[in-house]
């Protein structure tokens, strides 16, 4: 049964639906009835999918035993036909007049997420509110986009205000303010309903439809040129990003979460890669504890669904100070390093200005295993600045230094410091970087490395970090 | 609207580079501070006029300080 939209309410999921798949053009899986869910297979952007969407024109959406049935058999198509999910979310919550009996659908309804993560992809499009049992549900899949109607939170503003006291609306619970740059829970703010449901279908067809790398399309293209000329200098690296893989391709996700690391996926080539990039224009591109689980979250799904990673290296440090320490840099940090460690796909590393210590570790590092590592000429691999090393390694002779003689003191031991421990012909003869690379040639080498490896998938899933 | 412009983290203020009074865009730098041994540009999000800058070179910011309003 394929049927064209004919339903008048917009809110009403035939209306949705018919807004989400190709052509509006998708068939039914599940009965239409009043159990306020329906699923349907389709194409999005031409990969093939499961979609299944709550009807809040039906106790506002709320889920039951049998709506919830419905999820779990939307689940099991896709499990059949290897296909990306996606949940069109409008609902609050369990439905109160089931009782329990909801609160068990919901549960199963988890479950069968947790059992496809890592496995399909699963993406979540929330258009109105999502609570309770709603808000945990796209919580548990891979990338979550919010439209600006869309609001996500475990309890609502009325309980908020009996219970705490506190005075809020639904939108600075949980609408695009917070979460877009906030809690990191959405990983795409849309601009409008129609414009949530078109990233929706550009992921999928990016994790559905992932391509292969046709090295004749690469272009060669001066990256070099897009870095600002001092080496001090910050920048955004948004435009690297994008002149890097193919035009108007990336998609990038918690754009604004945590902004001194840019991930996102694209095409290189017309193969799907995804790209982590430090920004060094947040905190000078530091990494910290919310960075650092962010990309740990982006790499492994890249890995669960074998999608072959580019890492971009400008990396300064981890950030100081006691609120990191104390917010859990370590253990969230740490969450990086074995992303990378356990990682399977292809993973090649671009040093473009610099990589200081510990972070130079964890972005990638061949230590961690990194398919390859390539550096740009100027770049600087070393446990910190030649200046700051001198300053720890010459502490008493510099005290010995007249002040006024001592900045000229300090430079002439760091050139010599640079050339004894570090440089790239020592991270070359270390094998911590295996080449140095043009910029202008970085496209055609990375590419050629992503294709002369074997594509394989992490088996592990995915869960939200 | 008015935005204030807070240093997102721990820096010496390196150069001022708007003015009271300056019309600034999106992306316009309003100062360079220095943290991590780099010169981090702090942009304006939403454009404006700039009304107070509330730094001078020399200055050192703490997370959340304020460094600029915009209306």
């Amino acid at each position: 049964m394929t049927e064209a939209a004919v339903a008048i309410d917009p809110r009403a999921p035939r209306a949705r639906l018919a807004n989400f798949f190709d052509d509006g053009q998708f068939v039914t899986i599940t009965p239409e009835d009043d159990r306020g869910v329906l699923a349907a297979v389709g194409r999005a952007n031409g990969a093939n999918v499961v979609a299944f969407i709550t009807d809040p024109t039906v106790q506002g959406g709320a889920m039951g035993s049998d709506g919830c049935r419905a999820i779990v058999t939307a689940y099991d198509r896709a499990f059949a036909d290897s296909a990306p999910i996606i949940g069109i979310w409008h609902s609050g919550g369990a439905r109160l007049r089931e009782g329990v009996a909801s609160l068990d659908g919901v549960g199963r309804v988890f479950a069968a997420m947790t059992r496809a993560s890592g496995k399909v992809p699963q993406i979540s499009v929330v258009l109105g509110p999502a609570a309770g049992g709603a808000a945990y549900g796209p919580a548990l899949t891979d990338i979550v986009i919010l439209a600006p109607a869309g609001r996500i939170f475990v309890t609502g503003p009325e309980v908020v205000r009996s219970v705490t006291g506190e005075d809020v609306d639904m939108e600075s619970l949980g609408g695009p303010e917070p979460h877009g740059r906030r809690s990191g829970v959405v990983h795409i703010v849309a601009d409008s309903e129609q414009d949530a449901l078109d990233h929706a279908r550009t992921l999928a067809a990016l994790l559905g439809h992932q391509g292969s790398l046709n090295l004749d399309a690469i272009e060669d293209v001066d990256l070099g040129a897009l870095l600002p000329e001092s080496a001090r200098r910050a920048y955004d690296v948004h435009p690297l990003i994008e002149g890097f893989v193919d035009a108007g391709s990336f998609e990038e996700l918690h754009a604004r979460w945590a902004p001194n690391i840019a991930v996102g996926l694209g095409r290189l080539g017309g193969r799907t890669v995804g790209v982590v990039a430090n920004n060094p224009m947040r905190l000078g591109g530091c990494l910290d504890s919310s960075s650092a689980e962010k990309a740990a979250r982006f790499v492994r799904m890249c890995d669960a669904f074998a999608v072959p990673l580019i890492v971009l290296v400008d990396v300064p440090g981890y950030l100081p100070g006691l609120g990191q320490e104390w917010e859990g840099v370590v253990r969230r940090g740490a969450k990086l390093l074995h992303a990378f460690a356990e990682c399977v796909v292809p993973r090649v590393t671009v040093v473009t200005r610099k990589a200081y210590g510990g972070a130079f570790v964890a972005m990638n590092s061949s230590s961690l295993g990194a398919t390859r590592v390539f550096a740009w000429p100027s770049a600087e691999v070393a446990v910190m600045g030649s200046v700051a090393a001198i300053r720890v390694l010459h502490r008493r002779r510099l005290a010995d230094v007249p002040e006024d003689a001592r900045a000229q003191v300090e430079l002439e031991l760091a050139a010599e410091h640079e050339v004894i421990s570090g440089g790239i012909t020592k991270a070359l003869e270390l094998k911590v970087v295996d080449e140095v690379v043009e910029p202008s040639l970085t496209r055609r080498a990375v590419a050629k490395i992503i294709l002369d490896t074997p594509g394989v998938r992490g088996l592990h899933g995915n869960i939200p970090l | 609207m008015s935005q204030t412009i807070r240093a997102e983290m721990v820096a010496s203020v390196l150069v001022v580079v708007a003015e009271v009074g300056d019309e600034v865009g999106v992306g316009d730098t309003l100062v360079i501070l220095e943290s991590m041994k780099m010169e981090i540009p702090v942009v304006c999000e939403e454009a404006g006029v700039v009304s107070e800058i509330v730094v001078a070179p020399g200055d050192v910011v703490r997370e959340g300080d304020v460094i600029a309003i915009v209306l």
